[in-house]
């Protein structure tokens, strides 16, 4: 072998280094757990959080922009001033991801303490059993008592509530005043109307376009708003994707066909043919840059739009409406969840019951952009005027505008934006018939109902 | 050695006395077989305790990983519904291969490797001769060149994203002003242009590495094989067909095996640029199983796509080293 006893030693003492480290780096967070869980463990024994043990929480955002993650690391800040025994690890993956990620940890069962739950992730998270019920901590917050139903609603599955909601996203419709008030045009009131002031205001060698399409990831729920639109009164609010009589989806009437030929010719004349790739980012982006005169959104798109827009160059109306005058809007939220396996559960709450603070929230609402959770802050002057007054002034008109309640029976539609996205492109590209694409839609809604039934 | 010696050697052997020669050998050889066995058993164990980190290393990452997608194949085994999974039995391949999606993805990918292998090769192989001739700045000339290599394919992927925008790109300006055209071109968005659109990319991508591994095999033949060609009166075109290919076919079969196996479980590139879209026309095999895993966290249905993956891989390897017949293949 020609091995001296030297180098023998040498390699040896080589092969139980990397050895202890491939253990070390594969046991460290347990190690860490352990520890922590040890700390967790006597600082529960010694009434929780009164002792100087340190904690350390880990916690993961999903609706992930540089601007939020800022206002977040901010809120945290205060929380661990006001809190020295614990420190906050925030992990923020980059939004298109993020769900993924959160996802894998929860699935690896890695450490973790504060999630941001969605109402797209609530079920399967639930299901699960990743997620732990709140209850017990809310009904002893004296703040709940302010937390609007809506954000009560959608963050609960059998009434019991497994996040608290960090802001409320409704959408509603913004345009190019300029460009309008240039043509002449009202403020759209219907979906007809999206179409033909969209189409008046396109101009592609202006590379001016009527409306920000969103064909790509999350374009399923433009589909679905249309859809919903036109089949008006006979929607059944409770099951947003079938009708009053239980057994007929949204997508196997007359109505919807109609909806979408309209969906169809918006694409096809007002918006760029690219958008059929679009995601959120490209849409608002087309918008911001001058491209298209019409964005459907979320209020979280304000402060971008104040940021990047001259005022008085856009302004905000109501959502669009179907032939019958009314139209449907789902009450999206996100907020912070407390994972069903996290070894520091009061300190989690802590941290929870911090950020949903009115305080707290309302700020983080101001500055990003959403509705506020608790009641008392609509009150606040920022929330009575500009974007905000319209979208407030759309929820005084219930019998029009009308909320969709959130529907958490289904468990197994995750696929549902993938299935809408890659079927619509297909039609809208002329590779399938519309009848055939509505077909298949209808066929996944009637699937799910027969799953449901079984 | 007794046996070597036949059997009448043997006897005079034993009748010589030779037998007390021979036990005390055979003992001495004994003792020192066995200080020799000892010493090979110590060394032994020695040997094994070094290989242990990368035996551990390679069972924890490469096999457990392998076996691990392997059952997952055979599992419903659904990230939204983690607690109910499984064994299906082969009902996650049935599921693919009746899904349009796959098949699209299953011929994108034909034309995705053959188009990109193809073009890097071609354009590798132009860039590798220029190089091989020394001329001022060559170095800083092939850093230059080489360093696309170095970048990673998800961020090369944004890049010719935003140069393929079709309102803000680079690539329609350009054409707009030069009046080349006069409505700009949807790229990513077009049925007719989006496959060309990310193949294009692939190929800026892959032509260093042909040009790098090329290069290298280019200076390696002798300079005399070169004389004899120009005292035989060889064109340029004859030394590239009769000198230089034959030299340097042992890198190009590695270069290209390796390539397409690259090129075809990569999906980097499509992820970032158009995530297979529109209506899947950009999708290959390995950004299909991507989505399904990710996007719908179906890694049973995931890990069924990859053992298909890997099946293909194998038969293509096999069939294209039996085909090229290279027994010198990977002899840089």
């Amino acid at each position: 072998m020609g091995v001296t006893k030297k180098s023998k030693y040498l390699y040896l003492g080589l092969a139980t280094t990397v050895m202890a480290g491939m253990l070390s780096a594969c046991g460290g967070n347990s190690n860490d757990s352990s520890n922590s869980g040890n700390t967790n463990n006597a600082a529960q024994s010694n009434n929780a959080g009164s002792t100087q043990e340190k904690v350390n929480l880990r916690m993961i955002e999903s609706l992930t922009s540089p601007a939020r993650t800022e206002l977040l690391k901010a809120s945290i800040k205060r929380f661990e001033d006001a809190n020295p025994n614990i420190t906050v690890e925030l992990i923020s993956p980059p939004f298109d991801q993020a769900d993924n990620k959160i996802r894998t940890m929860l699935g690896a069962g890695e450490d973790l303490d504060v999630l941001e739950v969605r109402d797209l992730t609530i079920n399967e998270d639930v299901t699960n059993g990743y997620v732990e019920n709140l209850e017990p901590y809310a009904s002893k917050w004296a703040d709940y008592a302010t937390v609007s139903q809506a954000a009560k609603t959608v963050a609960s599955i059998a009434d019991k509530p497994y996040f608290i909601a960090n802001g409320m996203y409704e959408r509603q419709m913004f345009y190019r005043k300029d460009w309008f008030d240039a043509a002449g045009l009202a403020a759209p009131k219907t979906w007809e109307d999206v179409y033909n002031a969209g189409k008046k205001l396109t101009d592609p060698s202006k590379n001016h376009y009527g409306f920000s399409f969103r064909g790509g990831p999350g374009g399923n729920g433009y589909v679905d708003a249309i859809a919903q639109s036109y089949n008006g009164t006979n929607l059944d609010e409770a099951d947003g994707h079938f009708l009053k009589d239980g057994k007929t989806s949204i997508y196997g009437t007359p109505e919807a066909k109609a909806a979408l030929e309209l969906y169809q010719k918006i694409f096809k004349d007002t918006a760029p043919a690219d958008s059929i790739n679009w995601g959120f980012a490209e849409q608002v982006q087309a918008f911001t840059s001058g491209v298209t005169a019409m964005l459907m959104q979320d209020p979280d798109v304000i402060g971008v739009l104040n940021e990047k827009m001259e005022k008085g160059t856009w302004a905000s109306t109501f959502l669009p409406v179907g032939p019958t005058g009314k139209t449907f809007y789902g009450i999206g939220a996100a907020g912070w969840g407390m994972t069903s396996f996290s070894k520091h559960k009061d300190e989690a709450w802590k941290l929870i019951e911090f950020l949903s603070s009115p305080a707290e929230n309302t700020a983080f609402c101001k500055a990003f952009g959403l509705l506020p959770i608790h009641s008392s802050a609509s009150e606040d002057p920022v929330f009575q005027e500009g974007p905000y007054a319209t979208l407030l002034e759309m929820n005084t008109k219930p019998e029009d505008y009308i909320p969709l309640k959130p529907n958490y029976s289904y468990t197994e539609i995750g696929d549902w934006g993938d299935v809408v996205m890659k079927n619509t492109q297909a039609w809208l590209l002329g590779q399938a018939s519309l009848d055939d694409t509505l077909k298949i839609l209808d066929k996944y809604w009637q699937d799910q109902k027969a799953k449901l039934a079984k | 050695m007794l046996v070597v010696m036949g059997g009448s050697a043997a006897h005079h052997f034993f009748n010589k006395g030779g037998l007390k020669f021979m036990e005390t050998n055979v003992k001495a050889g004994s003792t020192e077989n066995k200080a020799k066995k000892s010493r090979f058993s110590s060394q032994l164990w020695f040997i094994w305790l070094c290989l242990l980190p990368v035996i551990v290393l390679v069972l924890t990452f490469t096999y457990y990983p392998v076996v691990r997608g392997i059952t997952l194949a055979f599992q419903d085994y659904n990230l939204m519904h983690v607690k109910n999974v499984k064994f299906i039995g082969f009902d996650n391949f049935k599921t693919i291969f009746h899904d349009n999606q796959f098949i699209l993805a299953l011929k994108n990918s034909l034309k995705w490797v053959f188009y990109s292998l193809i073009a890097q090769f071609i354009l590798g192989f132009i860039l590798a001769l220029v190089l091989n001739k020394p001329f001022k700045g060559r170095g800083i000339y092939q850093g230059l060149v080489f360093y696309s290599w170095a970048l990673s394919g998800f961020l090369i992927g944004l890049i010719f994203k935003w140069l393929y925008n079709s309102q803000i790109g680079v690539i329609n300006d350009l054409l707009l002003r030069a009046g080349i055209i006069k409505t700009r071109i949807g790229f990513l968005s077009d049925p007719h242009w989006a496959m060309f659109s990310v193949i294009s990319a692939n190929v800026w991508y892959g032509i260093a590495f042909f040009a790098i591994m090329l290069l290298a095999a280019l200076q390696s033949i002798p300079g005399e094989l070169f004389e004899a060609a120009d005292i035989d009166g060889a064109g340029w075109l004859r030394k590239l067909f009769n000198v230089i290919i034959p030299y340097i076919m042992p890198t190009i079969i590695t270069t290209t095996l390796l390539r397409v196996i690259w090129i075809f479980s990569d999906p980097t590139l499509i992820y970032s640029m158009t995530n297979g879209g529109p209506a899947g026309l950009t999708n290959i095999v390995s950004s299909f199983m991507l989505s399904k895993v990710f996007g719908n966290g179906e890694y049973g249905l995931g890990s069924a796509v990859g053992i298909v993956m890997m099946i293909m891989l194998m038969l293509y390897t096999i069939f294209y080293l039996f085909a090229t017949k290279s027994e010198k293949a990977g002899d840089f």
